[in-house]
């Protein structure tokens, strides 16, 4: 369940979050939305790929934490078994909500409310970081939320950007890959996406050089490395089935 | 060389046109300087016809060819998906009287003949229809459930399927893409003349302000007036009355009730008295008439029979009558000119034949553009054998729905049992399926408009037995049927289970738009 209500310092003066406790918001999650300022981190454990949203069917850049819905094998003991836990995770439980305000001057502002889920099991009143000092400014936690949430909504018109540039230059491909594991049981992978390495390989000049000034070459190259995750993703699931 | 085909002149601006300039002006690299130039001359006083609102899914490989964008072609042509046609109240006319021609193909077709399965079969009035047994589209229809999802991309399906679409909006739509992307040169202009060659060839087409278009091909898409086929080269008109009766549409926009409305993801074909009434969802409206023989009914009943099938809106809505001519020209390409669309040749709506037989033309005319006057007989020839037999078979198959009805409630039905109206081709392939179910082999030319899978939908949805008692061997392959019996249970469960409703998936194309892969 998720009850959104808005942070503010006198009904949240003493709401603690337990850190780690936030990465169980992550456990039964196999695909993970990213962005696109954490490739790079994500680039040396997890695949990218690109999935389609189910309600919209527009692309979706995903880390893959397992092979089947429910799935994330980085969940272990209890833990995020990870160097890098992707920031949609490490952001809980709080989130942006975006409210129209209409001032005096009938103008419409559209402003950003940082909001917290009620219903997170890493919610306490004992342990872990506060969200405000006792005089009610904002602790030193509490702002490193906010820098975070404030990343994932520049990533999402970095990923836009991106996204733009690889179905312009037909850089999509499905991914098709029949997967056979120790215990003999075999899984096909459907409805993922990732970079078509020939097409990548014959761009035009004109092509490259906006992609690099643009800045978005390294990530594109990121994901294709990160594909080669997905034999380490095997690895942690034949250790379970073992 | 000076008898190159270097410039092709279509003549008309309707939906045939622009499909015609389309596929020969992508195909032929119009735009390039190195390319066939096409031209297209519409006459800015004549209305275009407007019918044809219903596709088969041959309309995906064509809209593909012509680099139109499918999110594009739904968003402005009003345009939504048809899986198929339901036809109620052909058999007997009862209120439960219906069954399916669906687009998907029966389980295993081509490996096994499951309808020789689906007959031996212990009937039980519960047990389930041919089209239910043997294929998932039906219950799809049922549902009111889309052919596809969101995440489906441009063009691909889950289940086949084909568009209902607004024509008006469409040709308006053809138009624009055909100038600005593929470069097709648009005069807006009255045909007034025609020049000729000595050898009968058109040289070119005298226009009130833009003087003679000069051309090596000449395309008929003037509708029914025919101008260039008809009219100057004078090539008879075949007519077909004796066989499909049907001459006269009362056709009628019926506007939904409320935006949310359901949209039938296939069309509705409902038998009456002297016909039958077409019903098909566009995003905004219902496309609806009843094309019924004038022979067998007068216009005040059909007027009175189309008003009680709509409803209380009727007498707000305006009704436009359309003759039906039904037939075809004897040949279609003379000389240097090849006619498509109605110029060649109109068939009633039953079974959305128009569109198909305009996109088949335009295929064969880009495909087989003789570069040379020298070697264009051959090809008008090869047209011309072509097209006919696939007017012939048109014909058998629609008759086919009208000879196996039991109706008896009018003369119309009865009539068209008469064996003199039935064609002696359709005569034969009836004769044969008496013992066994339509087969690849029946249909040998690989310039078939319906595959055998139609004809088994048609004669077993109709209540027709191909009886199998003398070669009961030929069900031996029981693990066969099993499985594909079995395989469409669970196709059909998973298909509901995972598509949207119709409406629901058109109100997200026009939001989100599919993707291209």
């Amino acid at each position: 369940m998720t009850q959104l209500v808005a942070v503010d310092n006198k009904n949240h003066l003493n709401t603690r979050v337990d850190l780690s406790k936030v990465a169980q918001h992550g456990a039964a999650l196999h695909l993970v939305p990213v962005v696109l300022s954490e490739f790079i981190h994500l680039a040396v454990q997890y695949p990218i790929v690109l999935t389609k949203n189910g309600n919209t069917g527009q692309f979706v850049f995903s880390a893959m934490l397992g092979f089947e819905k429910g799935e994330n094998l980085f969940w272990q003991q209890e833990q995020w078994q990870g160097l890098y836990v992707p920031l949609q995770i490490r952001r809980q439980p709080f989130f942006i909500e975006a409210s129209i305000h209409q001032n005096n001057n009938e103008q419409h502002n559209n402003e950003l409310t940082v909001c917290l889920n009620t219903e997170s099991p890493a919610l306490s009143n004992l342990v872990g970081e506060a969200l405000f000092e006792v005089d009610g400014q904002e602790s030193a936690y509490f702002r490193d939320v906010k820098a975070n949430l404030s990343l994932l909504i520049m990533g999402e018109k970095e990923n836009e950007l991106l996204l733009k540039s690889l179905t312009s230059m037909e850089l999509i491909q499905p991914i098709s890959l029949d997967i056979t594991f120790a215990n003999q049981s075999s899984t096909k992978l459907t409805g993922l996406y990732t970079i078509d390495q020939d097409k990548l390989g014959s761009l035009t000049n004109d092509q490259v050089i906006s992609l690099y000034h643009t800045g978005l070459l390294p990530s594109i190259y990121a994901m294709v490395t990160s594909l080669g995750q997905v034999h380490a993703l095997i690895d942690l699931k034949n250790k379970r089935l073992n | 060389m000076s008898n190159l085909i270097k410039t092709v002149v279509v003549v008309g601006g309707g939906i045939a046109g622009w499909l015609t300039a389309g596929r020969l002006a992508a195909k032929h690299k119009a735009k390039d300087a190195n390319g066939v130039k096409v031209v297209l001359v519409e006459s800015p006083s004549i209305p275009t016809i407007g019918v044809g609102e219903g596709t088969w899914p041959t309309m995906r490989s064509t809209l593909l060819a012509l680099g139109i964008s499918e999110t594009d072609f739904i968003r402005e042509c009003d345009a939504s998906f048809k899986q198929g046609a339901k036809f109620a109240k052909w058999v007997d006319g009862s209120e439960d009287d219906f069954y399916y021609h669906p687009l998907v193909l029966p389980q295993g077709f081509g490996k096994g003949d499951l309808a020789a399965h689906w007959l031996a079969k212990e009937r039980d009035p519960n047990a389930p229809s041919f089209s239910n047994d043997v294929c998932f589209q039906e219950a799809v229809c049922e549902q009111g459930l889309a052919p596809k999802t969101i995440r489906t991309p441009e063009y691909a399906d889950v289940a086949n399927y084909a568009y209902h679409l607004d024509s008006g909006k469409f040709a308006v739509f053809l138009q624009k893409h055909c100038t600005t992307a593929l470069g097709v040169r648009h005069i807006l202009d009255n045909v007034t003349d025609i020049n000729t060659c000595d050898n009968g060839d058109i040289s070119s087409v005298v226009t009130l302000e833009h003087g003679d278009v000069e051309g090596d091909l000449f395309v008929d898409c003037t509708g029914f007036s025919s101008l260039l086929l008809g009219k100057h080269y004078q090539i008879p008109f075949k007519s077909c009355r004796d066989v499909l009766f049907v001459d006269t549409a009362l056709a009628i926009q019926v506007p939904y009730e409320n935006e949310h409305d359901e949209i039938a993801s296939h069309t509705i074909s409902t038998g009456q008295e002297a016909g039958w009434i077409w019903d098909i969802g566009l995003q905004h409206r219902r496309g609806v008439g009843y094309v019924y023989s004038s022979k067998h009914s007068s216009e005040e009943q059909a007027r009175a029979i189309l008003a009680k099938y709509v409803g209380e809106t009727f007498d707000s809505l305006t009704v436009r009558k359309i003759p039906i001519a039904s037939g075809h020209r004897e040949k279609f390409w003379k000389n240097n000119c090849v006619a498509v669309g109605l110029s060649a040749g109109f068939l009633e709506p039953l079974e959305a034949s128009a569109l198909v037989l305009v996109e088949l033309s335009a295929q064969m005319i880009s495909e087989q553009l003789p570069q040379t006057r020298d070697i264009m007989d051959i090809i008008a020839e090869r047209f011309n054998e072509t097209f006919l037999y696939r007017w012939e078979k048109i014909i058998d198959f629609l008759k086919l729905h009208y000879i196996l009805s039991k109706r008896t409630d009018n003369a119309f039905w009865t009539d068209n049992r008469n064996p003199q109206s039935i064609p002696e081709s359709l005569k034969e392939s009836m004769a044969l399926w008496r013992y066994r179910a339509p087969a690849d082999h029946d249909f040998t030319s690989n310039n078939e408009v319906f595959p055998a899978a139609s004809y088994q939908y048609i004669l077993y949805g109709m209540g027709f037995k191909s009886d199998y008692s003398q070669t009961a061997y030929a069900l031996d392959d029981v693990d066969f049927a099993q499985h594909h019996f079995a395989q469409n249970v669970k196709l059909t469960e998973k298909a509901i289970s995972t598509l949207p409703k119709n409406r629901e998936l058109i109100n997200k194309v026009i939001e989100f738009g599919f993707n291209r892969i």
